[in-house]
């Protein structure tokens, strides 16, 4: 019958779609290209050396720094994701849910300049916190807050939370009422039911979660650029800085590559942990 | 006994731990929009809190910075904004184009293919977004292509195209092949089938996805602080630029607007697909 889906009417209507990602795929291969070359600023020949280049301490603290930071904030982004998580799956009010649905979406989508100087209004120097403690006379002069690590911390965990809390929400809604009443019928605390029930049926999806809001604060830019001043070289910045400044175009290209390969190996590593430890709880 | 996550009666610590932890994160989330909601409302000419007395000032100043158009200045407002409107407009028309038939195959044909495909239009999400600007950057700059607003619109099309082909998915998800062949036996030809009946029921899927394409460009930062140049700058450039030494009022007015237009749209969106299909 006609209505088979023909090989040639799949490829023609899936066509367009690949065209559009194709650009996609030619700047992937292109970047690694370019990390290869032996030219900083054109593709000529093939060299390590723009990685060679990159040993040095200078490019080590940065990734120390990147690493360390994405990882202090997918931690409070999942203290905070699961509590939001439980709290938006428990909403019975369809207004209440949609409110928190957006409050929590709005941080992702929302042009992050807005963000940016919702930060800077709250803990600049004359910022709203500032104000209040010196209003009340706990401090004396500002703590500065903004334009080091802690801002681009609370930065970075507002703009993840979202990548964190969905996932973990429909993880929520696949636990089933059994198990819970089960444990709490054999006298269970709700701390307990907690630790030895909810978290290990929602264990594949943590670390899911988790695994994606690490891989997104570690290639932050926007975040460390407006809020980190100049003081706080996350990785993003540091390459920025090859390719503006610097002119260093193949170390630039070869800082992504390994930027790239480091948020690849969390990723795994979390899909290995989840598969590790869930095999731990069938046994 | 009912038993939940989060206990309504009782449940002492643990009850009291999961609520303030999520309010931390619903203040992290909420607290700058809120803060500069409130600061555009100020009369002062600094950004000093509390503000000390109410205005609308800097909402009147926008609106002038909007209507007194400088021709002078290649940068001003509202050529950054029309930049911005026209990209997004354009990347949704395409993203959402180049789904629909994609969504279509996907979900009559081979499962394999099916997971296979989706994955790949899966990665420009997980991709770090500065290694995406640079590489366009790079490749714009060695092939010294002049080819204007497209250096912003292409890299956006990839950047939403995960999102607009999850919505158009799970739009395609409700429609078997029955209603097609019904159409087919009435006399349609295969494309009209398609056309006349497979559309019309992916509607409001399909929507979503035009939405969601509309507000990722539009805010869209990252990629075009790396492909914006001096003719062809979008609303967040243009604000960055402006705050890059110092915040004043009045941008703070304009952000308002921006936030605005955002939760109206998500409102939209969540409305559109409502209990359907997750937004991720």
């Amino acid at each position: 019958m006609s209505l088979q889906l023909t090989k040639s009417k799949a490829l023609a209507f899936s066509l367009p779609a690949l065209i559009a990602i194709l650009p996609f795929l030619g700047a992937c291969f292109y970047i690694f290209r370019f990390s290869i070359s032996g030219e900083q600023s054109r593709i000529e020949g093939f060299s390590i050396q723009p990685y060679v280049d990159l040993m040095t301490p200078y490019f080590g603290r940065t990734v120390w720094l990147t690493l360390r930071l994405a990882f202090i904030a997918t931690i409070l982004a999942m203290l905070m994701a699961v509590p939001l998580a439980f709290l938006l799956t428990s909403l019975r009010s369809p207004f209440a849910r949609r409110s928190l649905t957006i409050v929590i979406l709005l941080p992702l989508i929302l042009n992050l300049l807005v963000q940016a100087y919702g930060w800077i209004l709250l803990l600049g120097p004359s910022g709203v916190l500032n104000s209040t403690l010196r209003s009340f006379g706990i401090i004396e002069r500002p703590i500065f807050l903004l334009f080091n690590e802690t801002g681009v911390l609370l930065g970075l965990v507002q703009t993840s939370l979202p990548l964190a809390v969905f996932p973990i929400v429909s993880s929520v809604r696949g636990i089933s009422r059994e198990h819970l009443e089960a444990a709490s019928s054999l006298g269970a605390s709700h701390w307990r039911i907690f630790f030895d029930v909810t978290v290990p049926l929602l264990r594949p999806g943590l670390f899911g979660a988790a695994s994606i809001v690490f891989a997104f604060n570690a290639s932050a830019f926007a975040i460390p650029l407006l809020l980190g001043g100049r003081r706080v070289q996350m990785m993003g910045i540091a390459i920025r800085d090859m390719i503006s400044p610097l002119f260093n175009w193949s170390g630039a290209a070869a800082a992504g590559m390994i930027l790239i390969f480091v948020t690849m190996i969390t990723m795994l590593f979390a899909a290995w942990l989840a598969r590790i430890t869930s095999e731990k709880v069938e046994r | 006994m009912r038993v939940d996550l989060l206990p309504t009666e009782g449940g002492g610590t643990y009850r009291f731990v999961i609520i303030l932890l999520a309010i931390c994160g619903i203040l992290i989330s909420s607290l700058p929009v809120i803060v500069v909601t409130i600061m555009s409302f100020s009369a002062a000419d600094n950004t000093g809190f509390p503000p000390e007395a109410l205005s609308l000032r800097w909402y009147s100043e926008v609106i002038a910075m909007f209507t007194t158009e400088d021709a002078n200045s290649a940068q001003s407002v509202v050529s950054s904004t029309i930049t911005s409107l026209v990209v997004a407009v354009i990347v949704m028309v395409i993203s959402t184009g180049v789904c629909i038939p994609l969504a279509y195959v996907l979900a009559r044909g081979d499962r394999r293919i099916r997971s296979g495909m989706e994955l790949l239009f899966t990665l420009p999400l997980v991709f770090p977004l500065v290694i995406l600007g640079i590489a366009f950057l790079l490749i714009a700059e060695s092939l010294r292509l002049d080819i204007g607003i497209w250096r912003i619109i292409i890299p956006h099309v990839a950047l939403v195209l995960p999102f607009v082909l999850r919505n158009c998915l799970s739009a395609m998800s409700g429609i078997s092949l029955e209603v097609e062949e019904a159409a087919v036996s009435l006399g349609a030809s295969p494309l009209r089938a398609i056309w006349d009946i497979v559309i019309p029921m992916m509607k409001a899927g399909i929507l979503a996805g035009l939405i969601f394409a509309l507000i990722i460009s539009f805010n869209e930062f990252t990629i075009t602080f790396f492909m914006y140049t001096v003719d062809v700058s979008t609303l967040p450039i243009w604000m960055y630029s402006r705050t890059v030494s110092s915040l004043d009022p009045s941008t703070l007015a304009l952000s308002v607007f921006i936030i605005v237009a955002d939760v109206v749209l998500i409102v939209l969106v969540d409305k559109l697909i409502a209990g359907r299909a997750s937004l991720f």
